[in-house]
């Protein structure tokens, strides 16, 4: 059975297994490889979209739960970049390998939208559930500052 | 794209090229005659190519997995080239004979290419250069290159290089061209903001678990929970009923061919583990039929292996004598006659990698040839291994260099790559094959575990007269090449010579312990762990002769000398050693009053052609037995830095990446089986577990550059240690550090 959702702002549907979880909708039904698959278990946030504008690990989110709602991708950030938040991160020079950067992007627009200026403690409070191997939370901790002093806060996500 | 089209070509009609560690030359090829006959692009070798718009191509032929060398190494092509640095573009070279291997790791990129890749720069340059002052009817050496235009300063003229293509092509490459002097350098030494950042905030940038072909089938394996066990009988037909599940096939045991050029010797257990796959329409196909998927195993002997009857072997190993590795002066006759003595134990546990891209590959073998999508430290290895186990051609075989979502040494082993090549033969389609977390957790390639025993004495003037290190763990080298070499298992202690030259009689032991567990390199490898177990005994020595462990690792370390290792080994600079712990210790404030329950501790390591020094500052809470860490200083002189900011994200890496060892992660094993599955009981370092500051501080120097990826790891656990010593008595001798060791007894 067909499940109709939202997704970057543009309707989707999707027939799929009701128990398949977004993340593999995502990436092997629709071929958007932005949103990574880490470890299956909401424990390293590689995964991270917005449902509804909330952070929402992909991984562990059946399809069938999404029904009707906005989810928005890191493709769906902005078309080329621009977001505040994306800004932030090139000015800071943040990925190194890159592959958890679309989870904590994602996690860090939303820590935004509900705090415009966050605190170190607001950020180890809602970046902790995102995994960076290379370490680089020291850059990233920068760059949500950064794009707080931008105003990242105020921009609404495409969905 | 003609660059492309040439490229292919000449994959078909290479010859195989040998493995080798040092790789780049920069021959000049056939593309420069093409280009010239077709008037259009300028090609010179194959590192770069001039288009007649002005833009520039780089190739990187190294794997990028986050330390920048698709930034760095473009750099010193582009600084020899004179051009517009903003009108570069970088491609990911894809396995071509002409870079060689492509091996990426040993942090190496930087300081094996960087005569090569400034030859392949100043080569262009120089041709460039020949043709503007033939038009202009001048000399070359008048003629500098700057910012994509050949000048001549004494008639202010210019030319764009766009604009001389078709003559440059026309020029003889020269054989040696000539380099830059450091002091000419525009490009090197500039803090430059990475290449392939914005594809990595946007979700475009490509990574091999992103591959996509048209027809692909997803695989995933279910292994024996104990290495080496092989599948008795398992409910293929059940799952062969499931929606989406196209084949349930046994993979066997793959032998895991050279990564850095080992030979399997007698007794080597250079295996994957054999399994049972799952080939599906879709991950989640794959994944869900694996739930149903039930198999009989046959184990091996390891199942009756355990963290416990390890951690028992490496005791026993280490209350006599092993192999002397290394032995100055007269150790047990000083030791007798020292005023002070101490001894202490220290260990580590195995690790695994964890990089935040689970393994995986993808490959379409179609007749004799085999296309690669693979995400590998060494491009050249996959190919090999994929052809002795498909036994086609090497030179059938295209490997897609891709993004790289961590590696730290885990992906120099090419098992993945077979094995998806195998199953696209076996389902006759491509293939991609993933590893869930669990996959990946389960069935590493192991740091070892280890074991390291001192002594140390010291004389009435409180100087460090004597020194044993007793060192035993599972050896990588004889899992990869036998137990027949024993220098292989020596290399568990190679390690940097430290404090050996400091300390008049110093020796050095090992005992190989056997274990069933697949072993490998983990980034600094087995500088991991001897580096903290060293430089925290060191600081036990400091203490027990009431010194300042500064002034006491200076005074260890001697005068600045260069000290001859012979061979084909680099002096030790200690001018460079001293220079590193003073700068750390400086920018750390060292000896500057901290609150009760705080404290700071320093180490050194030097290695991979790099120092690197230490401060950690921190305070305790010995009730909770929680530790925070407020600071880490870090000293770096790597020689010439060829991107500043990335040397910095380097140590920064690095830093965060030793931290996890010293704070988090830990694998055990039981009844010959990996205990621990995913992030939860695998823990790393989370933003909440990060230092609010790393404050990196690089040596300027001309040197040659020295590797940036590892060096910053081994200092890492030893200065936490230290300065948990200095805030509370407390002194860790085992990681991780576990709350119960904060705690009063």
């Amino acid at each position: 059975m067909a499940i109709s959702f939202t997704l970057n702002g543009k309707a989707q549907s999707v027939d799929v297994s009701p128990d398949m979880p977004l993340l593999w909708v995502l990436r092997d039904t629709l071929n958007m490889t932005g949103t990574k698959f880490g470890c299956g278990m909401a424990l390293c946030g590689a995964c991270t979209v917005h449902i509804n504008g909330e952070a929402s690990r992909s991984c562990i989110t059946a399809i069938s739960s999404v029904a009707g709602k906005k989810i928005t991708t890191i493709e769906g950030l902005s078309a080329d970049g621009s977001h505040p938040v994306q800004q932030a991160w090139m000015e800071e020079d943040v990925p190194q390998c890159g592959y958890c950067q679309s989870g904590q992007i994602m996690s860090a627009v939303a820590l935004l939208s509900k705090k415009p200026n966050p605190t170190d403690a607001d950020i180890d409070d809602a970046m902790s559930g995102n995994i960076c191997r290379c370490g680089t939370y020291q850059r990233i901790r920068k760059a949500i500052h950064r794009a707080a002093s931008m105003h990242a806060g105020q921009t609404k996500s495409a969905a | 794209m003609r660059s492309t089209v040439s490229r292919r070509v000449f994959l078909k009609t290479s010859a195989v090229a040998g493995a080798s560690l040092v790789v780049s030359f920069y021959l000049p090829d056939s593309r420069a005659n093409l280009a010239d006959s077709l008037g259009a692009s300028f090609a010179p070798n194959a590192y770069l190519e001039l288009d007649p718009g002005g833009q520039i191509k780089i190739w990187c032929a190294r794997s990028e997995f986050g330390q920048g060398v698709r930034t760095s190494l473009p750099m010193l092509v582009a600084e020899e080239l004179g051009c517009d640095w903003a009108r570069v573009t970088v491609v990911q070279g894809d396995l071509d004979a002409r870079f060689g291997d492509q091996t990426t790791g040993g942090s190496y990129s930087v300081r094996g290419s960087y005569a090569d890749l400034r030859k392949a720069g100043a080569a262009a340059r120089e041709m460039l250069l020949a043709a503007a002052a033939a038009q202009w009817n001048v000399s070359p050496s008048e003629c500098p290159a700057e910012n994509s235009f050949v000048l001549h300063p004494p008639t202010h003229r210019k030319l764009a290089f766009e604009k001389l293509l078709p003559a440059a092509s026309a020029q003889k490459p020269p054989a040696d061209p000539p380099l830059k002097k450091p002091s000419e350098f525009t490009l090197i030494g500039k803090p430059t903001r990475r290449t392939d950042t914005k594809a990595k905030i946007t979700g475009a940038a490509q990574f091999g678990i992103d591959t996509r072909i048209p027809g692909m089938l997803v695989a995933s394996i279910e292994r024996c929970p104990v290495y080496g066990g092989t599948p008795r009988r398992f409910n293929a037909d059940k799952l062969k009923s499931m929606p989406g599940v196209r084949a349930v096939l046994e993979v066997p045991a793959i032998h895991l061919t050279h990564q850095f050029g080992e030979v399997s010797g007698p007794g080597s257990r250079n295996f994957s583990c054999s399994g049972v796959a799952v080939v599906a329409d879709s991950t989640w196909a794959s994944l869900q039929a694996r739930k149903v998927l039930e198999v009989e195993w046959s184990e091996t002997d390891f199942a009756k292996e355990s963290t416990d009857s390890l951690r028992e072997q490496l005791a026993a190993l280490t209350t006599r004598p092993a192999a002397f590795i290394r032995n100055d002066g007269d150790f047990d006759k000083a030791h007798a006659a020292a005023t002070t003595q101490i001894e202490a134990t220290y260990e580590v546990p195995f690790l695994a990698h964890a990089a935040m891209e689970p393994v995986n590959c993808a490959a379409h073998v179609r007749g004799d040839s085999c296309e690669l999508w693979a995400p590998t430290q060494i491009p050249g290895a996959a190919a090999d291994a994929v052809a002795k186990a498909l036994n086609i051609s090497r030179n059938r075989i295209q490997v897609h260099v891709t993004f790289i979502g961590g590696a730290f040494g885990r992906r120099l082993i090419q098992d993945y790559a077979v094995e998806a090549a195998l199953l696209s033969r076996a389902v006759q389609a491509p293939v991609q094959l993933i590893c869930t977390r669990e996959d990946d957790i389960h069935h590493d390639f192991y740091r070892p575990a280890a074991r390291h025993v001192f002594r140390a004495g010291l004389d009435d003037q409180k100087n460090l007269v004597s020194w044993l290190h007793r060192a035993a763990s599972p050896s990588i080298g004889q899992f990869y090449s036998g137990t027949g070499i024993s220098a292989n298992a020596a290399a568990e202690v190679n390690g940097p010579d430290f404090p050996a030259f400091g300390v008049p009689n110093f020796r050095l032991e090992f005992a190989v312990a056997q274990s069933g567990m697949p072993l490998g390199y983990w980034r600094s490898v087995e500088n991991s762990g001897n580096g903290f177990a060293i430089s925290s005994f060191l600081d036990e020595a400091a203490h027990a002769a009431g010194r300042d462990p500064v002034e006491f690792l200076l005074a260890v370390l001697g005068p600045a000398r260069k000290i001859d290792l012979g061979r084909d080994r680099a002096a030790i600079d200690v001018a460079r050693r001293r220079r590193v712990i003073e700068l750390a210790a400086e920018k750390a404030g060292w000896g500057q009053s901290l609150p009760k329950g705080a404290g700071r501790g320093i180490a050194a390591y030097f290695g991979y052609g790099s120092y690197v020094a230490q401060v950690a500052e921190l305070s305790c809470d010995l009730s909770s037995g929680s530790i925070r860490i407020h600071r880490v200083v870090c000293a770096i002189d790597c020689g010439t830095a060829i991107n500043p900011r990335g040397v910095e994200a380097q140590m920064q890496s690095a830093i965060n990446f030793g931290l996890a060892q010293t704070l988090k992660s830990e694998i055990t094993v039981s009844n010959g089986r990996v205990n621990q599955s995913n992030f939860h009981d695998y823990e790393v370092l989370r933003m909440n577990d990060a230092p609010p500051a790393i404050d990196v501080y690089i040596v300027q120097s001309t040197d040659p550059p020295g590797g940036c990826g590892e060096p910053g790891v081994p200092p890492t656990a030893p200065a936490v240690g230290n300065a948990i010593f200095a805030a509370t008595g407390k002194r860790i001798r085992r990681l991780p550090i576990r709350a119960a060791d904060l705690r009063p007894a």
